[in-house]
């Protein structure tokens, strides 16, 4: 990229401002303009959904919407979403428990000692293949490998088949943070002594701490929002299932979805109530995660 | 909504009518043989205790989930859930063991899972289909099924056609686009609606009939009876096919469809129990209500059954479902017409409770 | 550190036994990683099997869905998996890539963490909510924009044809692919911020130094050196938007066809399955999941073809440099 640079009388470069030429300067505030313009341009839909969800739920919202039993008809007004809420929180902790840790490890087998071998190569490549996969079909997979073999629907199943949508967004996100760790932070953690595995734990690990948070909790803030599997693998019930591994349970996603194909209002009330909840929810979690990774993260070179 | 608040109200009237019934005639229901102790003529359900799963079609929902809240009432100790998941995977869950009994509005195939000896069916309601339309200006729309044949084929294109005119003269129709609405889920209700107009226009009908059928590129596609209410309410000039308490409780308009006798009848509860009454009732009562015959028939009626179990390896369980269908047949189809539902005719509920009786 | 002339480098982290069992822990990870995808992509495919062998290869280029005929073609769901993923993307990537950028060079400090969790807020609010948004509030209000595109640009030769007459309720291939597109901005700004936070302060300081605008140094510092991060990220918000389920299904308008017109309805492979799997059987749902399986091809095509651009960019770049 060349650009004419302008001289001064003295015919050393003129650096300072007034110096550059149109052509560059407007460049450069239609791109900034344009940088910025894509931050409002987020900002927009993301208000007006907010302001509909907190319009239309809002106004069902209480203690007792977040704690009682789901009704049991749909077209009369009480009840709540309080075994939806412990299913979420039930189901998805489950799922995460279980993607998150296996996933990073995978990744750190995929960029610390695979690299480019065979093996780490169909592992990422068959990763790559899955994160395109629609939950519906993680769902149908563990209905026959787990349900039918079990001949019983439960949260747990729901959990495995959150967890395999979650897996390959977390192995290729935390893959990716890994790869972005300069090699010179290994390599100087070894000339002090340390072993490679106490390396990765203690140095590269930390160093990629926020990115692996952020595309972890992404995939959990996903996971949490999905409705198919649920209903195929998870069940229905009316009343709060603690146990992850015994019975049917419900979730938050499958309520909004099931009151909203309804056509009384109550019902429609509950949907954008328990959408409400469920953003929450979310977004509490977020905030908490992020908050406990800065602590372990290594600061900015 | 006032709808809400009232039929509260006359549900909490049947619930209390039913009970003192209930409590009145000790012996006068059916099936005394469940095992569990009457206790002197009051409430037969009192001990029944567990749980029971089912599952299965979509279009009976508003019914059973009413009639397991009114159950939880007589029966506070069993905690029945069903879980509206579709005819066709209701059966697949019903044949794997998940679920104790299935809803489905349409019969078992060979493919669905479920071994022929092991199931027996249950008719519990039927519903009518509206074809539900909005058009500006027009109140009264009369429809044949040559003309509904061909509207939702995308032959016939605008609202003021000389057939839509023939089925209605008298009536100014507006030179508008019709924007026909059909189901995009797989639906039992798609299954009739296409099932009727296989029988009724069988020379004009060229879609075939099942729970997804291949619609012209030109008609849109909505999910669940909600989703194609509100498509209709939308479009000026819309019409789709609804199921009856959805289209009543999203306020359309529905067309009267000529039926077998030639009369043009409007989607009504009578108009469902008139079409039961004059459908042929098989061995294993399963009917056909649609196009049936007679004058005050709507012919676009749609059937659904409950499948139970031959057999029933816990006993327990064996009582809980006999327990629960009993209640569906019995006090269930007084509460039926209250969430826009019609009840079985008599004859056809008796065989209903004595096909209870074979479950062993 | 002891206080002798020479320090003892003692190896902090036990024996090379430690290493090995580390190593081993994350290999048993990567292995069942791979067992639990291989074993979905194994039993997809078999469960899938009855279709394919009924249709052959007109499963992938027959365009009728006519499921009581037995006729599964499912080009028209490929088209509309395709266009509404491609409409996502030519939406989502500059948003994403300028509010990255936005985080990592031009936000004061105080502003970024707040607009971190702008981002994080959008990531949490669930795709059934975003569809619901889309059917009720998005779409009839974006049918007046539809129809002034279509008045403006239809009657261009070629070009009119993408925008044709809108469909009256808005539920269309371009409603989707916004929506869609709202959707995987998270994930795609957030590895794109990482990757842009990588980058080394010496570069973009002696680009500074060299009299470069901030625009200037961004194109010629932070980009080269993020090219291939960038690329991740993109494939997997082109993930998740071509495995996006209901959001898709509630605004797309569920019409089998295949039409340039992105104002008009059409339909896509996860939202068919998710549609019409509750009330299938036999070989409809064989052909329902073989619908998930074209999805695993279409993904292995795109992600191969993308590790090839980069390795090309990458090349020309490192060629550039050397």
């Amino acid at each position: 990229m060349t650009t004419t640079l302008e001289r001064t009388s003295r015919g050393t470069p003129d650096l300072t401002r007034r110096a550059l030429s149109t052509r560059r300067r407007i460049t450069n505030q239609v791109a900034l303009g344009a940088i910025t313009l894509a931050l409002v341009i987020a900002i927009v839909p993301l208000g007006l959904v907010v302001y509909s969800v907190i319009s239309k739920g809002g106004g069902i919202m209480s203690g007792e919407f977040l704690t009682e039993d789901i009704s049991l008809s749909v077209r009369r007004a009480g009840g709540g979403m309080g075994p939806a809420i412990i299913g979420t929180l039930l189901i998805t902790g489950g799922a995460a428990l279980m993607a998150v840790p296996l996933g990073v490890l995978g990744a750190i087998y995929l960029n610390e000692y695979g690299k480019q071998r065979p093996l780490a190569r169909l592992i990422r490549m068959l990763a790559d293949i899955m994160t395109g996969v629609p939950s519906i079909i993680m769902g149908l997979f563990i209905y026959t490998i787990w349900v039918l073999t079990f001949e019983a629907r439960s949260g747990f199943a729901g959990a495995l088949a959150l967890a395999c949508l979650m897996l390959p967004v977390v192995i290729r996100s935390t893959e990716e943070m890994l790869k972005l760790v300069p090699d010179e932070l290994r390599q100087a953690s070894l000339a002090l002594g340390a072993r490679k595995w106490r390396t990765t734990v203690t140095v590269v690990l930390p160093a990629a701490i926020s990115g692996i948070t952020s595309g972890s909790l992404l995939a959990i803030a996903r996971a949490a929002g999905e409705t198919a599997p649920i209903i195929f693998v998870v069940g229905a019930v009316n009343a709060t299932n603690w146990n992850l591994f015994s019975g049917e349970n419900t979730a938050l996603p499958a309520q909004i979805f099931s009151n909203a194909s309804q056509p009384f209002q109550i019902a429609q009330d509950r949907a954008w109530g328990a959408a409400l909840t469920l953003i929450a929810i979310v977004l509490i979690f977020t905030i908490i995660a992020r908050f406990i990774a800065n602590r372990f993260a290594i600061k900015e070179r | 909504m006032n709808r809400n608040v009232l039929s509260r109200r006359v549900l909490a009237g049947v619930a209390l009518v039913a009970t003192i019934a209930l409590a009145g005639c000790g012996g006068n229901d059916d099936s005394g043989d469940t095992g569990t102790d009457a206790g002197s003529g009051s409430n037969q359900y009192a001990n029944l205790s567990g749980e029971l799963k089912g599952g299965g079609a979509s279009f009976p929902n508003a019914f059973y989930t009413e009639a397991i809240a009114e159950f939880k009432g007589v029966a506070s100790k069993l905690s029945v859930t069903y879980n509206s998941v579709g005819s066709g995977q209701g059966k697949k869950d019903f044949g794997a063991n998940l679920v104790d009994f299935a809803g489905s509005d349409s019969l078992v195939k060979d493919t669905d899972g479920v071994p022929a000896d092991s199931f027996l069916y249950v008719p519990t309601v039927a519903a009518p289909i509206t074809v539900s339309y909005n058009l500006n200006g027009v109140d009264k729309l009369q429809l044949s099924p040559d003309t509904l044949a061909k509207i939702f084929q995308a032959e016939i294109t605008s609202w003021d056609d000389a057939a839509i005119k023939a089925d209605n003269p008298g009536v100014t129709l507006p030179a508008k686009k019709i924007t026909v609405a059909h189901r995009s889920d797989g639906s039992g209700t798609t299954n009739n609606f296409t099932k009727y107009l296989k029988a009724a226009a069988p020379s004009t009908w060229k879609l075939d009939s099942g729970d997804t059928v291949n619609w012209p590129a030109s008609t849109q596609g909505a999910e669940k009876n909600t989703g194609v209410a509100q498509l209709i309410k939308s479009s000026d000039g819309g019409i789709g096919y609804v199921d009856f308490s959805d289209a009543r409780e999203s306020g359309l308009k529905f067309a009267a469809i000529k039926n077998k006798d030639g009369q043009f009848v409007a989607a009504s509860l009578d108009g469902a129990t008139a079409a039961l009454d004059g459908a042929t009732v098989k061995d294993d009562l399963t009917y056909d209500p649609l196009n049936a015959a007679g004058a005050t028939t709507y012919p676009i009626t749609a059937p659904t059954y409950i499948l139970v179990r031959t057999k029933y390896d816990d006993p327990a369980k064996k009582d809980l479902v006999k327990g629960f269908v009993t209640y569906l047949l019995n006090d269930g189809q007084t509460l039926a017409p209250e969430v826009d539902f019609a009840p079985l005719p008599d004859a056809l509920k008796t065989k209903a409770l004595a096909q209870l009786d074979k479950i062993q | 550190m002891t206080t002798e002339t020479h320090t003892t480098l003692t190896s902090r982290g036990g024996g090379p036994r430690a290493d090995r069992s580390f190593m081993i822990l994350a290999l048993a990870a990567g292995l069942l990683v791979l067992a639990v995808l291989a074993l979905i992509l194994i039993t997809t495919t078999r469960e899938a099997w009855p279709a394919f062998s009924h249709m052959g290869l007109s499963f992938i280029t027959e365009r009728t869905w006519d499921p009581p005929a037995e006729v599964f073609g499912a080009l028209a769901f490929i088209y509309g998996t395709a266009l509404v993923s491609l409409i996502s993307l030519i939406f989502a990537v500059p948003v994403s890539i300028g509010i990255a950028l936005f985080l990592t060079e031009l936000a004061p400090r105080r502003l970024r963490g707040p607009a971190i969790t702008v981002i994080d807020l959008l990531a949490a609010v669930p795709s059934v909510v975003f569809g619901l948004w889309g059917v009720l509030v998005v779409a009839p209000k974006l049918v007046p924009v539809y129809r002034w595109f279509h008045d403006v640009l239809g009657g261009i030769p070629v070009v009119g044809s993408v925008f044709a007459e809108p469909i009256g309720s808005g539920r269309s291939f371009m409603t989707a692919g916004l929506i869609v597109a709202i959707m995987i901005v998270p994930i795609i700004t957030s590895i794109s911020r990482e990757v842009f936070s990588t980058v080394p302060q010496a570069d973009k300081d002696a680009a500074l130094a060299l009299g470069a605008t901030r625009w200037e140094m961004i194109k010629g510092a932070v980009f080269p050196h993020s090219f291939g991060g960038l690329v991740g990220a993109v494939i997997l918000g082109l993930g998740r938007a071509m495995g996006e389920t209901i959001a898709i299904t509630l605004v797309i308008g569920g019409s089998t066809q295949i039409t340039a017109n992105v104002f008009a309805s059409g339909n896509a492979m996860p939202s068919v399955i998710v549609s019409q799997i509750g009330e299938s059987t036999g070989t409809f749902t064989a052909a329902l999941i073989g619908l998930g399986v074209v999805l695993f091809a279409m993904t292995v095509i795109i992600n191969t073809l993308a590790q090839a651009i980069v390795r090309r960019a990458e090349a020309r770049m490192r060629g550039a440099t050397s």
